[in-house]
């Protein structure tokens, strides 16, 4: 679905902080929406967290480096990181390139399947609301380009 | 939102007390300056790769490691820093980084403006007068807050700058030099002389003030931040953070039969990032493809390197690679057969 000119596939679940997730079975594969990584611009490092880590929905658990801005990713859903996009400590801007695809960051084993109800879906009229108003509030940045 | 103008502090403090402050939960503007010269390296950066150790031990200059973005600074008593903790909900914080940093900035660009030089925004982070950079900033996120530090720069050491770097050769690190003279201004040389520093500090505060609201000043730094600098210090004063990041030196490997490899290996030299692909029979590289972001003169001269690898085993790779240097006059600053040799066989 396109939403304020942006990609958002209908598969995914989003949150606040323009992550997506895509769920299949347990695992949730999370990477930064295109909306995201056109905010953040060019990545020039990711810190891949190790396999096996404890994170919690909402909380911080890696960091990426833009334009000398060490930003904090908080994760999607709680649980135990299973595998980690090592391809992103050679080409971090596959973040930027390909955020839906070869950007993804991990795949979290989730503890709590309820907390999906937490995020959102393309399809729904909060999910619109919120990306048209982030829009507009960035729209002099994201006309900018890279 | 307090105003911590505290001066001159140890140089430690420098960096330890906006490391502190977010973790205290507490909001601030801290207005500070070294008592001493140190190098600070970015987040992300190896101390190893980015600094010259050994001349920063003999001359007894401290290098640390913050967890602010950006790259390795030379750091003295000629400049002043503001340092913004602020939480990430605080209504006056865009969610955009280049926002936030136009947002910010426009304080100490009204400061210098305030002086007589023509400071601008430059996106995203940068402050410019007559075309040149005028002020380094970065931002760490820490917990809920977000750390926004740089600085008016009043006079610089460029020599001092250039001779902490980890270059590979004298001609690089005057490249270095060059480049810096051209595109690095200081307040002494736009203006011709240093204004008194307390006018300065004047100017920072008033002009954040303008954007902040108005601030409660404090001069001293209380205990409880105090002790939740030192225990910081206890951290990232030690080698071991120091040296958390590593360069990149990743490889993968895939074996296609017994005796018969893949390997992908990328290697971050003093010049750029080297990134090889060889195919390896039983020791001896079969295929090379080498790229990366270093430079390479003559450049048609990388795909003669890599036929020439083709047959060498492994082991004799720096050598195969120095004779080619020496035979072709190949240049490649920052980048040594060395650094060849550990990206191909680590």
């Amino acid at each position: 679905m396109q939403i304020a000119g942006f990609d958002f596939p209908d598969d995914l679940y989003y949150d606040s902080k323009h992550s997506w997730g895509r769920v299949e079975g347990n695992i949730v594969t999370q990477g930064l929406t295109d909306f995201g990584q056109k905010l953040a611009k060019e990545i020039v490092y990711v810190e891949i967290p190790p396999v096996g880590k404890a994170v919690t929905q909402g909380q911080t658990f890696m960091s990426i480096e833009s334009g000398k801005w060490v930003g904090r990713i908080p994760a999607i859903v709680s649980g135990k990181i299973v595998a980690v996009n090592e391809e992103l400590e050679w080409e971090p801007t596959l973040i930027n390139k390909s955020p839906f695809d070869l950007g993804w960051l991990v795949k979290i084993e989730m503890s709590n399947p309820a907390e999906l109800a937490n995020l959102m879906r393309a399809d729904s009229p909060e999910f619109k609301a919120f990306i048209e108003a982030e829009a507009e509030k960035y729209k002099a940045v994201l006309k900018g380009g890279k | 939102m307090k105003l911590y103008r505290l001066g001159t502090v140890p140089w430690h403090y420098s960096q330890l007390l906006y490391h502190a402050l977010p973790r205290l939960k507490r909001e601030g503007l801290i207005l500070c300056s070294p008592a001493s010269p140190y190098v600070c390296i970015g987040y992300f950066q190896d101390a190893e790769q980015e600094v010259d150790l050994a001349y920063c031990r003999e001359h007894d200059i401290p290098v640390f490691r913050r967890e602010v973005g950006g790259g390795a600074v030379y750091l003295d008593g000629d400049q002043l820093f503001w340092q913004l903790v602020i939480r990430k909900g605080n209504p006056l914080v865009p969610a955009s980084r280049e926002e936030f940093y136009r947002r910010f900035l426009q304080a100490p660009i009204a400061a210098y403006r305030a002086i007589g030089i023509p400071a601008q925004y430059k996106p995203i982070n940068d402050i410019i007068a007559n075309n040149r950079k005028i002020s380094g900033t970065g931002v760490a996120e820490i917990g809920d807050f977000v750390v926004f530090v740089g600085n008016l720069i009043v006079d610089f050491n460029y020599e001092m700058m250039v001779r902490v770097l980890k270059v590979p050769d004298e001609k690089f690190r005057d490249k270095v030099y060059k480049t810096l003279q051209d595109n690095l201004s200081t307040i002494k040389r736009e203006l011709g002389y240093s204004p008194p520093r307390d006018e300065l500090w004047g100017l920072l505060a008033e002009k954040f003030s303008e954007i902040l609201g108005p601030m409660e000043e404090e001069t001293r730094i209380d205990p409880d931040w105090k002790a939740e600098a030192d225990r910081l210090g206890e951290i990232m004063l030690s080698e071991e953070w120091l040296f958390l990041r590593r360069s990149p030196k990743i490889e993968r490997g895939v074996t296609i039969r017994a005796g018969v490899e893949v390997r992908q290996k990328a290697y971050k030299a003093p010049g750029g990032l080297i990134r090889a692909t060889m195919e390896v029979k039983e020791g001896v590289i079969a295929d090379v493809s080498i790229s990366g972001d270093f430079f390479f003169y003559p450049a048609d001269r990388l795909a003669e390197l890599e036929r020439a690898l083709v047959g060498v085993r492994v082991e004799e790779v720096e050598e195969v690679i120095a004779r080619f240097y020496a035979e072709q006059g190949v240049e490649s600053p920052g980048v040594t057969p060395a650094d060849f040799a550990i990206a191909l066989s680590g």
